[in-house]
């Protein structure tokens, strides 16, 4: 039903060949438009050559890892592309990211090389519009025999940063799946707003592979999202909660007619917002459960307005099942279907380590109702979802607890009506009096910056469990 | 009452700060979603002048006008503020 690793270590397929199938069959069709620019399939296509055939020029073995810090546009997905058609191994890096994080995931990734769209310290040019960093490995990365195309981090299940590892073949079997749910075809425009760093596999690996066009512009404000969705008729909406939340607050008269499906994803969507969206609208979100070691899980297309707080039920090939269920059939959520990720790396976990009798362990605690819909009630882990992205709080301590003036501290999130939660930190100082003066110019040094905390408690002492003296992590509170 | 001004004082310190790196002129003219201020960029801001001034601006308020540079943000977040 889903690749088992044997099968991804032979196959040996490469995503560009998705993408060029399009390019066949819809040449002339746009893939892409931003601001005024619109460049078709073929025209695409052409420019992930040409990216290619410079990147060549690295002289880069065969699986080496390369960091990709752009921002959304169309060389961000030529980018992409061009590396896979290298065989290299793409791991995202945001663009918030400070110098300091950035070095650290080089290290920790064992990256060859990463590529920034203009010129920074220790770069040089590989063309106008990129600019390459690269690092001396002394040895190659080991990729342990899998025809990787993607690495990115997560919380993982015990909320430690990971790099999520996920082949080529895993890529397209959940984008497959995936669509079995959205039913994206080459009549949909999918407008686009959010951070290809964090989305780009159930997303746009999905709409190349289907001929549909992506809308990208800069939506920071309502007015030019319903501009740009009712000039090109956006029939698709992938968005986070706080992105429509902007949206239905919207007080002009401009509707979304050709809009036929709005998926709300990265975190839970607050009730006043599927409410104010549907009323100012008439269309319903579709909240969606997507975990990045998994890809889509379930979507509720079924009964969004009565079910609004349900992730729906599991798309089609995925199964769900909640172990341990108590009195009121509240358990751990654990999920199995096509496109679970490879591996972890750094340190290395094999699929076959990561899973539980063949199960992926979510840390989500949830329960389906009489009729198969799917409600999560609270994460098992201690992640923060701050306006759709994530933010692992033992990161953040790692960087306060180097502070000369912070002895310990623990990072958590607190429930933000209109943002899902904001980071927020205990700080237990070395010595009464000790100066914090300087925290948020040294965060801003260390952290991307939204994941610096918003606020910072001082307290005399972090909780700590009795036994093992280990600290209790807060879920997040109001 | 607040004065915009005030506000424009605080918000250009804050985006000079904590958005902008720090090759960014950023001047109370300078056109804001052009110099890459993108939705993260509005969350940290809103987020600011919640803590700032006590008050969370909703969303919808931050219309593409109220971008067009840190005085015309300034103006709009002075106004809602003031009606409370």
């Amino acid at each position: 039903m889903y690749s088992t690793p044997d099968t991804v270590k032979f196959s040996k397929m490469n995503l560009t060949e998705l993408l060029e199938n399009s390019a066949r069959q819809w040449p002339d069709k746009t893939a892409f438009l931003e601001d005024t620019t619109e460049i078709s399939y073929a025209q695409l296509v052409e420019k992930i050559s040409a990216f290619a055939e410079k990147l060549k020029t690295l002289q880069l073995g065969t699986g080496a890892r390369v960091g990709l810090a752009y921002p959304n546009g169309v060389n961000y997905v030529a980018l992409t592309y061009a590396l896979w058609k290298n065989n290299f191994v793409v791991v995202p890096v945001p663009t918030e990211c400070p110098p300091e994080e950035i070095s650290e995931i080089a290290t920790e990734m064992e990256l060859s090389a990463i590529l920034f769209p203009k010129a920074l310290a220790q770069t040089e040019p590989l063309t106008p519009e990129i600019f390459v960093s690269r690092f001396l490995l002394a040895t190659p990365a080991d990729n342990h025999g899998l025809n990787i195309a993607f690495i990115r981090f997560t919380s993982g299940t015990t909320n430690a940063r990971k790099g999520v590892v996920l082949a080529h073949e895993t890529i397209r079997d959940r984008v497959l799946a995936a669509n079995k749910a959205f039913q994206i075809s080459e009549h949909d425009t999918v407008i686009w707003c959010l951070p290809m760093a964090h989305h780009f596999l159930i997303t746009i690996v999905l709409y190349l592979n289907v001929g549909a066009t992506v809308v990208l512009a800069r939506h920071v404000t309502a007015k030019p999202f319903l501009e740009a969705t009712n000039k090109w008729r956006g029939t698709v909406l992938y968005a986070a909660p706080f992105h429509f939340s902007l949206l239905a607050r919207d007080n002009s008269p401009a509707q979304i007619e050709s809009v036929r499906l709005a998926v709300s994803t990265t975190c839970a969507l607050p009730q006043e917002v599927a409410a104010q969206f549907h009323k100012r609208f008439g269309k319903s979100l579709l909240p969606a459960l997507g975990i990045i070691e998994l890809g889509l899980v379930a979507l509720n297309s079924e009964d969004p307005q009565g079910r609004w707080n349900s992730v729906g039920k599991p798309i089609p090939d995925f199964q769900v099942k909640i172990v341990s269920p108590d009195e009121h059939g509240v358990g751990e959520v654990d999920v199995r279907g096509p496109g679970i990720c490879d591996a972890y790396a750094a340190p290395w976990q094999s699929r076959e380590n990561l899973l539980r009798d063949g199960w992926f362990v979510t840390g989500d605690l949830g329960r389906f109702d009489d009729d198969g819909f799917l409600f999560l009630l609270s994460r098992k882990t201690a992640v923060i979802n701050l306006a759709g992205r994530k933010v692992f709080p033992e990161e953040i301590e790692a960087v306060l607890d180097k502070h000369p003036s912070i002895k310990e501290s623990r990072v958590f999130g607190r429930v933000h009506p209109h943002l899902g939660e904001v980071v927020e930190a205990e700080i237990v100082l070395n010595a009464p009096g000790a100066s914090i003066e300087n925290l948020s110019h040294y965060c801003r040094e260390h952290l991307a910056s939204y994941k610096i905390p918003t606020r910072f408690h001082t307290v005399q002492t972090l909780p700590r469990t009795a036994v093992t003296g280990k600290l209790i992590r807060a879920t997040a509170t109001t | 009452m607040i004065q915009a001004s005030e506000i424009e004082t605080e918000l250009l310190a804050f985006l000079r700060r904590d958005i902008f790196s720090p090759d960014t002129n950023l001047t109370p003219e300078t056109d804001l979603v052009g110099a890459g201020f993108d939705s993260m960029s509005l969350v940290k801001t809103l987020l600011h002048v919640e803590q700032k001034f006590g008050k969370w601006i909703p969303e919808g308020e931050i219309t593409g006008d109220a971008l067009a540079n840190t005085r015309a943000l300034a103006a709009t977040v002075a106004r809602i503020l003031n009606e409370s």
